[in-house]
């Protein structure tokens, strides 16, 4: 690995990387912070972190990723490792700063109710802007389900709440995403995510 | 159906995110983090190293070192003499059952050692 250049780490897989970092290697993980590091901060940004606390948590999350290197063994995606550990995290700040139990109170409190935006101007569908007519409790579940990867059941025991309450907050999020990312379909159906 | 691919689609949109553009910066700052983190544990390691050297040496010294070492220095050309009877032409031996040979298995037992702290140091 001595000799190999930030240019030609670019090349490798996110496992070869993962390799490296567990021999030791710091700018192998270095690489594989450049790739994944965005799309850990947008997953803490919508679990409802402000900026400047994402990156913190981000920056926390990815050195302990890196601590615990060595059980990563590329069965799945390095990003979805990343952002269990990040979500976990985000999660311990919130209930040491006892901030978490808002979520069990957190019914039908949306951020902001607005229509519009929807559809960003270069047509892409704009997820943030879908999630913030979300409750806080909702935009969390979903975030932490499709956003990080985890189950109902451990999106349940990491949030400290009944596992049905998570599939409520769960349903009623896609409920409302569905209808504002493609209102043309309408907001039925059940959310089936079926892994709890 | 219908519903499981808006949940694929809900997944590629939380996965298809941009850069954001501090993202270099954001990496550079946690390869540095991992980089001091790294040098402190290599002075923590040394420090550790350099206090277990005195108190080994002061025990050493505490130990009275010198008057043993004279001991088994004599004790060994001794044995040496009572050898070079047995096999009275090889050099080999007689050096090593001089007391040389103590000292060469001293100087080999530390290189011994800095192999092993060097293995130890490369597995932290």
């Amino acid at each position: 690995m001595s000799g190999v250049n930030q240019a030609s780490l670019a090349s490798y897989h996110d496992v070869e990387l993962a390799a490296f970092a567990a021999a030791g290697e710091r700018r192998a993980f270095g690489e594989l912070v450049r790739r994944h590091g965005s799309a850990v901060r947008h997953l803490l940004r919508r679990m409802g972190a402000q900026a400047a606390e994402a990156d913190d948590v981000a920056q926390d999350a990815f050195l302990a990723a890196f601590e615990r290197i060595t059980e990563f063994r590329g069965e799945g995606a390095f990003a979805g490792w990343v952002k269990k550990i990040a979500a976990r995290q985000y999660l311990r700040r919130l209930q040491r700063e006892k901030r978490l139990s808002a979520y069990a109170e957190a019914e039908g409190q949306i951020q902001d109710e607005g229509e519009a935006g929807i559809v960003a101007p270069e047509g892409r569908i704009d997820l943030d802007e879908g999630l913030k007519a979300l409750s806080a409790a909702e935009r969390m579940c979903v975030s932490m389900c499709y956003g990080a990867g985890l189950s109902h059941g451990e999106a349940a025991e990491a949030l400290r709440l009944p596992l049905g309450t998570v599939k409520s907050h769960v349903k009623r999020g896609l409920e409302k995403l569905r209808t504002r990312l493609a209102p043309g379909e309408g907001a039925r159906g059940d959310a089936r995510r079926g892994n709890g | 159906m219908a519903e499981i691919d808006f949940e694929r689609r809900l997944e590629r949109l939380f996965g298809g995110t941009p850069d954001l553009p501090d993202a270099q910066a954001f990496a550079d700052r946690i390869e540095r983090r991992l980089n001091r983190g790294w040098t402190a544990r290599r002075w923590l390691i040394g420090a550790a190293g350099l206090a277990g050297g005195v108190i080994g040496a002061s025990q050493l010294v505490v130990s009275n070192l010198g008057q043993r070492v004279a001991d088994a220095e004599q004790s060994a050309r001794t044995l040496g003499q009572g050898l070079a009877r047995v096999t009275p032409s090889s050099d080999v031996l007689s050096v090593l059952s001089g007391g040389y040979g103590l000292w060469v298995a001293v100087g080999l037992a530390v290189l011994l050692m800095g192999f092993a702290v060097a293995r130890v140091i490369e597995e932290l």
